[in-house]
């Protein structure tokens, strides 16, 4: 019994992060109707921000997050105001090529920080990073514990600022149908802006919140972005609340395999969900809650 | 007579003639002579490159210091592999054809150094090894078709549970291992591997004798990173506690760069093994360290079977719950072979930070190319080959020369060590003889984690 509940509390725990990961690629899915695929690399870029104000100045990171989300933000929001918008207006032969932009700039940001600061693994050492608290038997990650916390709050913040506020409202009113609401005066264009800022801003913070438990090299970009399409898929594109179901389900799917079957399989465990529900469910957990 | 004598005084002229234009350090008459070096310089295994990279340069410079060879400098050519096979095999093509290297060295981890020692076979070029550990690479079997098969044989064979069907598959795999001895001899003229490290299936060697005589376990967990190294020292550590009578609880895989150690940590703490060996890169050693103290698992020891498990940067992310953990090794810098101590001293004095086997590897490595080079009649493959398994040197690493034996060709032969870590440095426990400090056993992990 202990070994079941201790696989369950890992794998939900780690599905806090994984939610917020998948949360701001399917934000951005929503609105833009792109994967972005340079995702896991921006939030690779952000975690070497915290790396870098923890060695050099000291800075906390769950501090970081105050700064480095807003640095992130305006990466993400140049990036498509500069990178992507641009090639809306350039006649292609593939209609996707916004896409493959984002693969592009994906690799440009690895290996700039490979320029920067080598392929060496780095990574923060708190005194809080392998603080655990015992409840019987069953340990709980510290560290773990108040990044779901936060992760819980960013989405709360998030949810209040797409459904009350007048930005939000465009942004929703943008993902829903871009023509309309450009007929009803909103600026579809700086909404897309923001909408990329807001989602490297989240994914910003997911990177800050697994910098004290996990490390740090260039490379690891391109896992992540993988998992995070993952989650968009299982929660459905463009639902942020099946971003977090899809999280979830992913972290205690690859727990409960890792006990139960097998460590080796723990990626392929994901990979079936994934494909099941692609054929069983193609609207991932979004349609559970519309059915 | 007076002809020999004219002849005499004439070369004695040249010779002098030949001291007095010996060239001073830097200033060479000759172009450089090139050496290729395949490393991970990015991806999952950089640490190791680095440290290895490092070395390499820090040989090199020595030796061109000191006149090089054949008169001209060593040049060395340094390759990505990006600790991706393909890309290793790209880089030993392109260090052969094009950059038309006189040898080819590193090799780190096993996949890599699988796949780089199939091109040096087919193009029968010299590949001196310094790291890659996988018992098959000098193994000239491993590379026949029949041999490739019966691997595969033997994996299923593992696997299978059916005795009849067993039976049916070992007859097939001997079947097999004969056609490929037969294909061997089509090999051996082309076969060009050498290796200074002794294979993975050893790195215990020197664990097996600690535990024998110290822990005597009755209960062991095998963990192991699944690729070419930790798969191929792994089914090695379990013969071999199999055969000590120690029985296997869970032997298991994972992959290298898994984000969350505890579910299957979890389940090994319910089976509560005596020892937990594991089979680790880098960073993937320090989370299961990590991992292990926030789950508070207790068993009598924890063994690393070298790689990960040595590096300075272990202990810096694993911290406290590196304490007492002990591994194999192959090299500390307190063994009595010349130079070790002050390649070590160098070292730190150089990059700022220690060194440990590994960097040992690539250092001894050089000298061994240098060696052969200056050795070889010509700089033309076959000649470096010839010069290479004749090699017979003592290096910083330990003596080195390639002997074949059992199914291995070209293979060195050393002693492997046991280190723990003990207030945050690494020490030689075992054998005795070699011993830097007294081993601690039985340990406290609770209060070593406090």
């Amino acid at each position: 019994m202990d070994l079941f509940l201790q696989t369950l509390v890992s794998g939900f725990l780690k599905g806090g992060l994984y939610a917020l990961i998948g949360m701001g690629m399917t934000l951005i899915m929503g609105v833009m109707g792109i994967i972005n695929l340079a995702h896991g690399q921006i939030m690779m870029v952000s975690m070497y921000l915290t790396y870098s104000l923890f060695t050099l100045l000291g800075i906390d990171p769950y501090l970081s997050l105050f700064l480095g989300a807003p640095v992130i933000f305006t990466l993400g929001l140049l990036i498509q105001q500069h990178l992507l918008n641009p090639l809306l207006r350039v006649e292609t032969i593939l209609p996707e090529n916004q896409v493959l932009m984002t693969v592009g700039i994906g690799m440009v940001l690895t290996e700039i920080m490979r320029f920067i600061f080598s392929s060496d693994f780095k990574s923060v050492k708190t005194p809080y990073s392998n603080a655990t608290i015992f409840w019987g038997e069953i340990s709980f990650s510290v560290p773990l514990m108040i990044d779901f916390a936060i992760a819980v709050a960013l989405t709360a913040a998030l949810f209040f600022f797409l459904v009350k506020t007048d930005l939000g409202r465009s942004i929703r009113a943008t993902a829903q149908d871009r023509t309309a609401a450009s007929l009803m005066g909103v600026d579809t264009e700086r909404i897309t802006y923001i909408t990329f800022g807001i989602g490297s801003a989240l994914a910003a913070a997911a990177g800050t919140l697994l910098m004290p438990i996990f490390y740090l090299y260039p490379d690891m970009g391109g896992p992540f972005t993988r998992k995070a399409f993952v989650i968009c898929i299982l929660g459905g594109l463009g639902s942020t609340v099946g971003a977090i179901f899809g999280g979830i389900t992913l972290g205690l799917a690859e727990a409960f395999g890792a006990t139960y079957v097998g460590m080796e399989y723990e990626d392929m465990i994901g990979l079936v969900i994934f494909l099941l529900v692609l054929l069983f469910l193609p609207g991932g957990f979004r349609w559970l809650t519309k059915a | 007579m007076k002809r020999s004598g004219v002849i005499g005084t004439v070369s004695g002229c040249l010779a002098a003639a030949a001291v007095f234009l010996m060239p001073g350090p830097g200033v060479f008459a000759a172009e450089p002579v090139k050496v290729g070096i395949v490393l991970p310089l990015t991806g999952s295994e950089a640490n190791f490159g680095e440290i290895e990279k490092q070395s390499f340069e820090m040989a090199v410079e020595e030796i061109n210091a000191k006149g090089g060879v054949k008169g001209a400098p060593i040049k060395l050519i340094i390759e990505d592999d990006q600790s991706k096979p393909d890309v290793g095999r790209n880089a030993i093509e392109k260090l052969i054809q094009q950059d038309k290297v006189a040898l080819v060295g590193g090799g780190y981890s096993s996949s890599v150094t699988a796949a780089m020692a199939g091109v040096a076979i087919n193009k029968s070029f010299p590949l001196l090894i310094n790291t890659g550990s996988a018992d098959n690479i000098t193994e000239p079997s491993s590379y026949t078709p029949s041999g490739q098969m019966a691997t595969k044989k033997k994996k299923q064979m593992d696997e299978e549970k059916d005795p009849a069907r067993k039976a049916e598959l070992k007859a097939e795999m001997d079947a097999l291992k004969a056609k490929s001895g037969e294909e061997v001899a089509s090999i051996m003229p082309r076969y060009s591997i050498f290796r200074l490290n002794p294979p993975a299936s050893e790195y215990a060697d020197g664990i097996e004798g600690f535990l024998k005589e110290v822990v005597k376990p009755a209960t062991a967990v095998i963990l192991y990173e699944n690729s070419l190294f930790g798969t191929s020292s792994a089914s090695n550590v379990e013969e071999r506690f199999k055969r000590l009578g120690i029985k296997i609880l869970i032997k298991e895989g994972y992959d290298k760069t898994t984000l969350d150690f505890k579910p299957i940590l979890s389940r090994v703490k319910q089976e509560n093994p005596d020892i937990i060996y594991m089979v680790s890169y880098s960073n993937d050693a320090a989370l299961l360290m990590n991992h292990s103290m926030e789950l508070k698992l207790n068993p009598k020891l924890f063994v690393g079977g070298g790689a990960g498990f040595t590096l300075p940067e272990f202990y810096e992310s694993a911290g406290k719950a590196a304490n007492k953990v002990i591994s194999a090794t192959l090299w500390h810098q307190s063994l009595p072979h010349p130079g070790a101590r002050q390649y070590f001293d160098n070292f730190v004095k150089r990059y700022k930070k220690d060194t440990e086997y590994h960097g040992a590897e690539a250092y001894a490595a050089m000298y061994v190319i240098a060696d052969a080079l200056k050795r070889a009649k010509s700089l033309e493959p076959v000649d470096v080959k010839k010069a290479l398994a004749a090699t017979d040197m003592m290096t910083v690493f330990g003596p080195v020369k390639f002997v074949s034996e059992g199914k291995k060709v070209n293979q060195n032969k050393m002693d492997t060590y046991v280190v723990q870590w003990l207030g945050g440095k690494l020490e030689v426990i075992w054998p005795k003889k070699s011993a830097t400090a007294k081993y601690a056993y039985p340990v406290d992990w609770a209060k070593e984690r406090k």
